[in-house]
């Protein structure tokens, strides 16, 4: 009897000493959400990507592709295994759960959300259900970004049912049910776009940036980057949110579609940062002298006057380094970001003929490469290849450890990536 | 020597040395931005508490909807050999926080239970638990803290899948303390219709938050009133006109 009641006392000063002495772990890896259980802190077993189905080939089918990426496995670089969705739906972006155990993968054009059970066995997801009621349910269409919350996932979408671009955020329960819908302010300096969110939750913050609606983004851009009127049609802006209230507090002007948010990882630090696509440049978002939430140009990527379209970004867990893909010119830049006021590019390589998302493991010594940004802005003929690409990192140079070519393999244009675990060894 | 024990005692003078700092309300050093005032923002209806068969103090059958209705209800999954500092710890510390800070606010008292929920049902039996709930029973009148197990894990599986929490035994970190579950923590704030309204994780597990959303679910039932102006932190009324930002932007890109 006496060491049961004295147990919640010796449980409480047990967590205040740890709360102390080891510093909660902020997690991502390095993108997620910071309420996502389970990181891959060692070795990714699989890589799940999604791919833009493409006419003629294969299925067709918008697919999530799992590949091996266990470099002890025999079927190392390998597919593993397919699900076609049915349909061509511009497939773009995916986030876990917050218990990590479905993906939510959405298309831009049809707002179709699709949610696999890639917990259970990860590499053998399955399609569990199909979300098609955003656009009936809020006006907004494009899911974009899935960004989880507990119990309940974050819907940042890229446009609206009249397709100019002024859109919201979408709250779901875990279930795939609707709860609620948040404007992204049109008025009083917003621009109303929407593309990444980005929580802190120790500051009760969230962060939006800004792209393009509907009719942008599914337009060829070759002919896009020639009607002067459409290309004013971009987001210049950031929004920082009241998490709690899931209200719009400051508006940023962030001039150049600012894409791929990142929160520093780093315990202690309060910034995030950015980069802006038609600009190429990158934007800090920090407080200032006087507390003040600001956002402040800090670096350029590549030469602006070229539009090298800096499309994705990756910060590495100690929040030193910062992976910054350019797609137009293939290249992918490392940035020391250690003083993030100060960002300088200490790396360079050509790692395609386009290039778009680009993640790295949570010690930083892999990184993987998509190529596909768009179906309509992918480069065309032969400069249209379509790979996963993965490379060690070995702190001086990117080493190619294997490719698949995913027009060869008839998987299609792919796109996002998600890191697994193999069942059982993920972190708690 | 269990795996609480063999964590507490070589971390007992550290806590000592960290206490005054960790009474602290989170929120003064924590949030950057202030958390709205209570009755101003909405609290989303995520999803009904699932129904179930419980028991507390003895072996007779209760309805879960019990201790999810009729009352404000802070809810979490623990187990009494948890020793994660992540995890069930964390919501026993929460808690008692919460207590303290409710024995503060007469007007808040009575508004709220607390429930904890063992994934153990084992070795967490009534008898176990009654202990517990025995040395809690003094502050009762502020806020009740029933601690409620079942009959085995078969009765346990469908609450755990209604509430969507999920847990795996890790069986290289459990030995003869008990089982270890690895779970993620998660605080279920419920309203008295039976809602969840909010889930607090580890990263938000904040109690002047709690205090707030508590209070935010009584005016919106119309158990109390705003007893102040409710003063909109939005600075989106004091910003320069949407033209001015479009039209640098447009500057900016022309350049």
């Amino acid at each position: 009897m006496k060491r049961l009641v004295a147990r919640p006392l010796l449980a409480g000063l047990v967590v205040a000493a740890l709360a102390v002495a080891a510093p909660l772990a902020r997690a991502d890896e390095t993108c997620l959400s910071p309420y996502t259980a389970a990181l891959v802190k060692g070795q990714e077993a699989y890589l799940h990507v999604w791919a833009l189905g493409e006419k003629g080939l294969g299925d067709e089918s918008d697919k999530l592709v799992t590949v091996d990426v266990d470099p002890k496995s025999k079927t190392y670089g390998k597919v593993v295994n397919t699900i076609s969705v049915g349909g061509r739906g511009e497939a773009h972006h995916m986030g876990f759960t917050d218990d990590r155990k479905y993906l939510w993968a959405g298309r831009l054009d049809d707002s179709k959300i699709f949610v696999f059970d890639v917990g259970t066995d990860p590499s053998n997801p399955k399609l569990i259900q199909t979300i098609d009621d955003l656009p009936d349910q809020t006006g907004y269409v494009g899911p974009h970004t899935f960004y989880a919350i507990p119990g309940r996932m974050v819907i940042g979408a890229l446009s609206n049912t009249t397709h100019d671009g002024v859109t919201g955020l979408a709250v779901y329960n875990n279930k795939g049910e609707f709860l609620s819908a948040h404007p992204i302010p049109s008025e009083n300096g917003g621009d109303g776009y929407g593309y990444d969110i980005a929580i802190n939750p120790k500051k009760n913050v969230i962060l939006t940036s800004s792209f393009t609606g509907w009719n942008n983004y599914m337009r060829d851009l070759g002919q896009l980057v020639n009607d002067a009127e459409a290309m004013q049609n971009f987001g210049n802006t950031m929004v920082l949110w009241n998490l709690k209230s899931m209200q719009p507090e400051k508006i940023f002007a962030v001039p150049g579609a600012p894409l791929e948010i990142r929160w520093s990882l780093k315990e202690g630090d309060d910034w995030a940062i950015t980069a802006t696509a038609l600009t190429s440049k990158l934007w800090l978002i920090s407080r200032d002298e006087k507390n003040e939430w600001r956002a402040k140009e800090v670096g350029t990527i590549g030469d602006p006057s070229k539009i090298p379209l800096p499309v994705d970004i990756s910060i590495s867990a100690d929040a030193k380094n910062l992976w910054v893909n350019t797609f137009m010119d293939g290249k992918t830049h490392l940035f020391d970001i250690s003083d993030p006021e100060h960002p300088v590019q200490i790396y360079e390589k050509t790692t395609g003929k386009q290039v778009n998302m680009i993640s790295q493991s949570w010690d930083g010594k892999r990184v993987y490469i998509t190529s596909s940004l768009l179906a309509n802005w992918d480069k065309k003929g032969a400069d249209n290849e379509q790979v996963l690409r993965a490379y060690d990192w070995d702190g001086k140079d990117l080493h190619l450890k294997f490719e698949i070519d995913f027009f060869k393999e008839k998987l299609g244009r792919p796109h996002h990536m998600k890191f697994s675990g193999a069942v059982g060894k993920a972190s708690p | 020597m269990s795996r609480s024990r063999a964590l507490a005692w070589p971390l007992l003078a550290a806590a000592l040395l960290c206490l005054p700092t960790l009474s602290r309300p989170h929120a003064e050093g924590g949030a950057l931005l202030a958390y709205p005032a209570p009755g101003s923002y909405r609290l989303d209806h995520i999803q009904r508490a699932p129904q179930g068969i419980v028991l507390e103090d003895n072996y007779f059958p209760r309805l879960l909807s019990r201790y999810t209705t009729g009352s404000i209800t802070l809810l979490s999954f623990f187990y009494s050999s948890c020793a994660d500092p992540q995890g069930c710890s964390l919501a026993w510390e929460a808690f008692e926080k919460l207590r303290a800070a409710l024995k503060e606010r007469p007007d808040l008292q009575g508004q709220v239970r607390l429930v904890f929920l063992t994934l153990d049902p084992a070795r967490d039996t009534p008898d176990t638990l009654g202990a517990f709930a025995r040395a809690y029973e003094a502050d009762a009148a502020v806020a009740p803290w029933h601690f409620l197990t079942t009959y085995s894990d078969f009765f346990l599986a469908p609450l755990l899948r209604g509430f969507g929490e999920e847990i795996a035994v890790d069986r290289s970190a459990s030995g003869e303390g008990g089982p270890v579950f690895n779970h993620l923590l998660k605080v279920f704030l419920i309203d008295r219709e039976g809602f969840e309204r909010e889930i607090y994780s580890n990263q938000s597990l904040d109690v002047a938050a709690m205090l707030n959303d508590i209070e935010t679910l009584l005016i919106e039932a119309g158990r109390r009133q705003i007893d102040r102006p409710v003063v909109s932190d939005c600075l989106l009324a004091r910003k320069a006109p949407q033209a001015r930002l479009r039209d640098e932007g447009k500057r900016r890109l022309r350049e």
